[in-house]
């Protein structure tokens, strides 16, 4: 299977001295095209950190980030805007449309960001807003759509330049179940279909049985990384832990070694 | 796709109620360059309108509109028959005024009711009453010549050699209303428009000799008197003192004869004689003063109306500061209102120029618009202004490239607290 994304030694240290606090502990990842990786762990795991290096966001103290075979953190300084833009999309809990943007121009501005021409942009749009099923609400403002539209609308806004990777922020937290197993089943297709790897970070253990893979974060650090099928097979005796229910803050008051200033 | 737009359209509401409230500030803006542009208008208007190259005055005396000088009316011959002189036209001019209390009605009432209002604390009883008195710059020309009524707006010209006067509009006096001066009644007959002095007081233009006899003649009163006392004293002077009758005959029959004077001559000189070569041959005349039609509108716009020219221009200097703090605050409380679209922009990859370009951009088009709207407001509200008040498009043009400049300023605070939001603030909450 063609690699989408692959970490290596990824380490994250905020502050210094007896304030040091190690977020990531030599995170070693790979996730391949059209995998559906869901990312869990506890509260202050280090999830949101490494969902803000695979972003681009910030950068690691240590490690390496191979993003489509391209290894970002070597060679001369990249262009960390461009390759969100061109390479990465990204999906968030509360969808996070522009609310001045209908849903259709929601999902061509990533296309427009990237210089695709309108006619093009639009084409594009339709179609991915026929795959996810919205299309009646093309025109509508986000402030009009259901929370699960909202997301459909978010999902096709992430797949509008066919990144190499999606990263999904908790994408069915602020849903119902069967709206959030709707949501977890499109991605499950988007991934299959269009060959997309997908990273979600999600506490909702509801949503497990749609992921190809679970990565289990505690302290920094990975415990377990267990496909779907040796989960099954091992379940009497291992299986994910379930995590408990509290969201993980970043560290904001922290400066990040090495961070990129935008 | 232009985001800036977009927003503007989805906020409609905030973005178009503060545009308007920018474009109100703008409007009093362009109001007082109106009324600036209307003080050097009324400072000019008359000398202008006269199409005079050269005012000639008596020596030592500044121009005819700043200080009531006096000469002999024969002069003007003498100036007449100079080489390069087109024309010398002989002009008397005086402030005078009638008895003719005003009956405002409408928004001149207001006006007078918001002046008692707003200064009522600052003044004794009565300094703001209404005026009893209709104040005038009275110009006395010869037909033909110099200095008569540019445009006659309602009306006709003075046709008679007596007795008929041309009003400007804004003494309020109508044709075929007749006005008592120094004793003669006097018939209006035609109205001009926006011929104002320099203080803005309307002219009323009168036939030189009728001119003449209403600012030089004495009182009928006062001359009876003198001739009665210079009477007695040739009486007395022929008993005891012959040698003094003939200068006391000579001082009493100068009473009338100072019916023949003028206040000014204007000089128009031929088409391709040098002004300065005619006003330097002028200025060798013992009791002439010269000035050029230039130098006589600076006296009068430097001279009384300096101070308040300097006053408007500072204040609407501070009004354009203010509508730049103004536009700068709106712009900086829309990008507040924004931060969280901004940070998922910066995360969806969106090029830092394009995110500040839509700050900028949507205070630039508030100022623009604010600008649009506000010198609309000023032109459909001049005619209401009690004195002259005339912005032009060529404000409205100059206004247009400020505020684009002060909207570009005004929304760096802005930019610079979009600069700040951090993408990752849409992770992981």
């Amino acid at each position: 299977m063609e690699r989408a994304i692959e970490t290596k030694k990824l380490v994250m240290t905020y502050g210094k001295g007896r304030a040091k606090v190690e977020a990531l502990k030599g995170i070693d990842l790979a996730v391949n095209k059209g995998e559906l990786l869901a990312i869990m762990g506890p509260s202050g795991s280090g999830k949101t950190t490494l969902l803000m290096i695979l972003g681009l966001v910030t950068v690691p103290t240590e490690g390496q980030l191979i993003l489509a075979g391209d290894n970002i953190y070597n060679g001369s300084p990249r262009d960390f805007q461009k390759l969100r833009r061109e390479k990465i999309g990204f999906i968030f809990q509360f969808s996070n449309l522009i609310p001045f943007l209908t849903a259709e121009e929601n999902i061509v501005l990533p296309m427009d960001l990237v210089g695709v021409t309108p006619e093009k942009a639009h084409a594009r749009a339709t179609e991915l807003l026929d795959y996810l099923e919205v299309t009646g609400r093309a025109r509508e403002l986000p402030e009009r759509l259901s929370g699960g539209e909202k997301q459909r609308v978010a999902i096709a806004r992430a797949l509008a330049n066919s990144p190499a990777m999606i990263l999904a922020d908790e994408p069915t937290a602020s849903l119902d179940t069967d709206r959030g197993l709707s949501v977890m089943r499109l991605l499950r297709k988007v991934s299959t279909e269009k060959g997309t790897a997908i990273l979600v970070v999600t506490h909702d253990e509801r949503m497990i049985g749609e992921v190809d893979r679970v990565l289990l974060l505690v302290d920094g650090a990975v415990v377990s990384d267990e496909s779907q099928e040796q989960s099954q097979s091992e379940a009497p005796k291992a299986g994910p832990k379930m995590v408990t229910d509290n969201r993980e803050k970043p560290n904001e008051s922290a400066v990040p070694v090495g961070e990129k200033n935008e | 796709m232009n985001l800036a737009l977009k927003d503007a359209r989805y906020h409609l509401f905030k973005f178009t109620s503060s545009t308007l409230g920018v474009s109100l500030l703008l409007m009093v803006v362009f109001t007082l360059g109106g009324i600036i542009r209307g003080v050097i208008l009324d400072s000019s208007t008359v000398t202008s309108a006269t199409g005079a190259d050269l005012w000639v005055v008596q020596k030592g005396w500044l121009g005819p509109f700043v200080e009531i000088s006096r000469l002999p009316e024969d002069y003007y011959h003498a100036i007449q028959s100079m080489h390069g002189v087109a024309e010398a036209s002989p002009l008397v001019m005086a402030w005078d005024h009638v008895e003719h209390p005003m009956k405002p009605a409408g928004l001149m009432l207001f006006m007078y009711r918001n002046a008692r209002i707003g200064t009522q604390t600052m003044v004794e009883p009565h300094w703001i009453d209404m005026t009893r008195e209709l104040r005038f710059l009275l110009i006395g020309y010869s037909p033909d010549h110099l200095g008569g009524p540019p445009m006659i707006v309602a009306g006709r010209d003075i046709e008679a050699s007596h007795f008929e006067l041309v009003a400007d509009t804004k003494t309020g006096l109508q044709i075929g209303e007749i006005v008592r001066l120094r004793g003669f009644d006097y018939t209006v007959v035609g109205l001009t428009k926006n011929m104002v002095g320099f203080n803005a007081d309307p002219v009323i233009y009168a036939r030189l000799e009728d001119a003449q006899n209403i600012i030089f003649e004495p009182d009928p009163d006062l001359l009876r008197n003198i001739r009665r006392r210079r009477g007695g004293q040739i009486g007395g002077a022929e008993a005891v003192a012959p040698r003094l009758v003939e200068p006391i005959a000579r001082i009493s029959s100068a009473v009338s004869e100072n019916l023949h004077m003028i206040n000014a001559i204007a000089v128009k000189v031929e088409p391709g004689v040098s002004v300065e070569e005619v006003a330097d041959e002028i200025s060798h005349w013992k009791h002439l003063e010269v000035y050029t039609a230039a130098r006589q509108v600076n006296m009068q716009l430097m001279g009384a109306n300096r101070l308040i020219l300097m006053q408007l221009s500072l204040f609407r200097l501070l009004l354009l500061i203010i509508a730049g703090v103004i536009i700068g605050l709106i712009t900086y409380t829309f990008t507040l209102d924004k931060i969280k679209d901004i940070a998922v922009l910066k995360l969806l990859g969106t090029q830092t120029r394009r995110i500040y370009s839509m700050i900028i951009q949507q205070a630039v088009l508030m100022g623009l618009l604010g600008t649009l709207l506000g010198a609309m407001l000023e032109f459909a509200s001049e005619p209401y202004f009690p004195r002259r008040v005339s912005a032009t498009l060529g404000d409205m043009g100059q206004m247009l490239v400020i505020i684009t400049v002060i909207s570009i300023l005004a929304s760096l605070v802005a930019v610079r607290r979009a600069m700040q939001v951090d993408p990752r603030i849409v992770l992981g909450t």
